[in-house]
């Protein structure tokens, strides 16, 4: 029986609504307890802030398409070495580190849980493989479903229980978490060189349109009981004038009504779709049309896709857009088919301080933010390594916490920046609790991890808890921002389970984080109906047979299953 | 004025880590403390002292006042000088890969051959090759955009193939000849080479290769744009790679 008491510990758990408190925290056996005995190890936080584990409800840390990333770009490879030690393996990459590197930096910063937030079934058993390399946190993964042929059939006709049974089958396959959907319908078009260009375009060979997929997906979301919502990555993300389809797939869900104490829709790195104007020319920022929607409208979250300046890798399923991409920048491109089910691509980039673009796509993710009065909306991504690699998190967790801060970082920025955005005008600087908010409680609460004891310090709760170099009443995060980075880069204790996974920023145990997945018992004849057909699509399309494309327990060894039924 | 005289002690089989021998690491220190400095040789890290011999004449603040004599054929000992700003460093023999990688100022000469990559990457100072060197004079590493951006690599003998690839600047001179696609994806910079070549300046988009013996093979990526005289001699000058839209300047005589 191993027990630890963190004393003297000033607590930020908003899920639990305390606020600051100078308490203890004790630990039995990984979880959270009411008190523990006198041989415990203990702690002396000392008056230090206090946070739950960190959680990540959008990253891209695994899978096909960040090896992808990792072939295309040697020389990322050269950035961020750090050599093995006894406990721990080589550190290479910056936006792609590899698999190593992706676990130990994420428990540096005292985050022990992250989502990946894509994976195609039929490459899912290389995103596990992956998964189960990657040491210390825990994980899950979303699991694509828009641009599907079974998904897109069921839809058309008109069978929901059909689909219901596929996207139960798919989630097994998969071993996933949630419903991801990207760019519903236009992946499934690029497989014929086009894309879709609103809500009402119609999937070419299929009949349906991404209005369709989404409200069909998001009305069975809910009838599986699945914890997470639809997780959505709108049509005609980055082009200019792409904040009124956003609004409009907004409008899609508002009258679902979440079948659990969640969000019913939850829209991912909208920063990518807060853009006004007609083209680069006149491109402008609509946050504020996405945050007044926010701010009238509880039944939606997003998170942010914090633009970071300097070098990314853009990875996604959205093959069309990164096509575009890699045209405008003359970069280097790979694009993916994934059969039957989406497509993918991946370009490296640059974003630069002094091109207006980039600077108006950097204060749209703070905008969106900082205008949305609620802080458990709108959560801290950078869209790993879309918009910049995960690292930053300390940078943009201090640009919303300190105007100053912004302000340094405007000087630098494109002047034309500032006319078409509102950023410059925003006075609101986020406090301790917020952020606790935006960096765990709040991404636990979205990815519906809160009953598995995530992203919170209550009795019951699993022992996930950073402990940072900062006296919060002692310090004032709107001056003292270099610091306050400082030490959110690197924690002064990461406890993971109860064990202590990192002090002062270095690796000191290095314990395999589990696997989340979600069955779901469909039973009321949509199955029979659903595997009829598989069967024939994998006969005359798929080039893998069926027994080889699930996902089977070898490949998940550390797995945590959730139980959910269809109604 | 310090100089250190390093001699190996054995041919090396396996390849030496050598990024630590630069004037920039020996300016102040003793032999004891050269010594001390740990080079990988393979996947063992070895003091220098068990490698060389070390012998240390006089003493300086600065890299600059630096000089490093490596006595003997170091061939497998790889990124020698690398990011080094200033000083000297002679070898008389030959030298492994990426030698001066990196490089922001000061002299590297090198006696005998280099191989691959010498002067990676490299933003300022003077390479000399008096014999050959092999393939990826100047260039960016794997994936890199761009290779070297400054500075200027003199090779007397010949060089292999994709001389100057992916180079942004500063100057590359090749007294013999050069393999295949020398200025390969070039964005800047001069190249000179003064024997025979093959298929140069594919993709460059900007910059000046100047071939002073044949082209064997010419890319027809090239519009041609009348004669013009470089030093007082007369070329026939190009401008591409057509393809990608490139504005290079490619003179043959």
């Amino acid at each position: 029986m191993s027990e630890m008491l963190i004393k003297n510990a000033t607590v930020y758990d908003p899920i639990n609504s305390v606020n600051g408190d100078l308490m203890d925290v004790a630990v039995r056996n990984g979880k959270i307890v009411d008190s523990v005995g006198n041989s415990a190890q203990i702690i002396d936080a000392g008056g230090r802030l206090v946070y739950p584990g960190g959680v990540d409800a959008h990253t891209h840390i695994a899978g096909s398409k960040v090896n992808i990333g990792r072939v295309m770009r040697p020389e990322d490879s050269r950035l961020g070495i750090k050599a093995r030690t006894k406990l721990t393996r080589p550190y290479t990459g910056y936006t792609v580190p590899n698999v190593y590197a992706m676990g130990y930096r994420y428990a540096e910063m005292g985050y022990t849980t992250a989502f990946e937030a894509a994976i195609p079934i039929l490459k899912a058993r290389h995103t596990h493989e992956e998964l189960e390399e990657i040491p210390i946190i825990d994980k899950g993964g979303l699991t694509l479903f828009g641009s599907n042929w079974m998904v897109m059939d069921a839809i058309r006709e008109n069978d929901q229980d059909r689909l219901a049974a596929y996207v139960a089958w798919g989630l097994l396959a998969s071993r996933g978490w949630g419903v991801k959907i990207v760019n519903p319908g236009g992946g499934e078009a690029w497989g014929f060189g086009k894309n879709v260009s609103g809500l009402d375009d119609t999937v070419p060979n299929f009949e349906v349109t991404p209005r369709q997929i989404i409200r069909n997906l998001a009305e069975v979301n809910e009838k599986m009981n699945l914890p997470h919502s639809i997780h959505l990555h709108c049509n005609n993300l980055g082009k200019p004038g792409n904040y009124e389809t956003t609004l409009a797939s907004f409008d899609i869900c508002k009258d679902i009504k979440a079948s659990r104490d969640r969000q019913a829709l939850h829209v991912t790195h909208v920063q990518f779709n807060a853009w006004g104007g007609n083209h680069w020319g006149d491109m402008e920022s609509k946050s504020d049309a996405i945050a007044d929607y926010l701010n009238k409208n509880d039944f939606l979250t997003i998170d942010m896709g914090q633009l970071i300046f300097g070098s990314a890798t853009t990875m996604t399923a959205d093959g069309p857009v990164q096509y575009a991409n890699a045209r405008l920048l003359k970069s280097r491109w790979s694009n993916g088919d994934v059969e039957l089910e989406d497509s993918s691509g991946v370009t490296p980039l640059e974003y630069h301080a002094q091109n207006y673009v980039n600077g108006i796509m950097w204060a749209i993710g703070l905008e969106l933010a900082l205008l949305t009065k609620d802080p458990w909306q709108v959560l801290m991504t950078t869209d790993h390594p879309n918009g910049g690699p995960y690292v930053n998190y300390p940078q943009v967790m201090t640009l919303l916490m300190s105007k100053k801060k912004r302000e340094e970082a405007m000087s630098k920025i494109a002047e034309k920046t500032f006319e078409r955005t509102s950023i410059a005008g925003i006075d609101r600087e986020l406090d301790w609790y917020d952020i606790a908010i935006k960096t765990r409680a709040a991404h636990a609460k979205v990815l519906g991890i809160v009953e598995n004891g995530k992203g919170h310090l209550g009795v019951g709760a699993d022992a996930d808890i950073a402990i940072y170099d900062i006296k919060p009443d002692q310090t004032d995060a709107t001056t003292e921002y270099n610091r306050v980075e400082a030490a959110f880069r690197r924690s002064a204790y990461t406890i993971k389970g109860g064990v202590v996974v990192a002090k002062d920023g270095e690796i000191t145990a290095t314990p395999m984080g589990r696997t989340y997945w979600v069955r779901t018992k469909v039973d009321n004849g949509g199955y029979d109906r659903m595997m009829e057909d598989l069967k024939l699509k994998f006969r005359n399309y798929y080039s893998v047979n069926m027994a080889n494309y699930m996902v089977q327990d070898e490949y998940v060894e550390h797995p945590v299953v959730v139980d959910t039924e269809y109604k | 004025m310090q100089t250190v005289t390093l001699v190996p002690k054995e041919q090396f089989k396996i390849s030496v880590e050598g990024e630590k021998i630069s004037p920039d690491n020996f300016a102040g220190k003793s032999a004891d403390e050269i010594g001390a400095l740990v080079a990988y040789e393979g996947n063992t890290p070895r003091p220098l002292s068990e490698l060389f011999d070390i012998k240390v004449d006089g003493s300086a603040e600065t890299a600059d006042d630096v000089k490093i004599e490596i006595n003997g054929n170091v061939p497998r000992v790889k990124r020698i000088g690398e990011s080094m700003t200033g000083g000297r460093i002679l070898i008389t023999g030959d030298v492994d890969m990426r030698c001066g990688a990196k490089m922001r100022g000061g002299i590297i000469t090198i006696k005998g051959n280099a191989d691959s990559w010498v002067g990676q990457e490299m933003t300022g100072g003077e390479i000399n090759v008096q014999g050959n060197a092999a393939f990826y004079v100047g260039a960016g590493y794997r994936g890199e955009p761009c290779g070297m951006r400054g500075g200027k690599i003199t090779v007397f003998g010949n060089a292999n193939d994709f001389v100057g690839e992916h180079m942004c600047g500063g100057e590359i001179v090749i007294k013999g000849n050069a393999g295949i696609m020398p200025g390969l994806s070039n964005k800047g910079g001069k190249i000179v080479i003064e024997g025979n070549t093959t298929m140069p300046g594919s993709e460059m988009i900007k910059g000046t290769i100047i071939v002073k013996g044949t082209v064997e093979n010419m890319m027809p990526v090239y519009q041609r744009e009348g004669i013009e005289a470089v030093d007082g001699v007369e070329f026939t000058k190009y401008v591409g790679d057509v393809v990608v839209g490139g504005k290079g300047e490619l003179f043959v005589k």
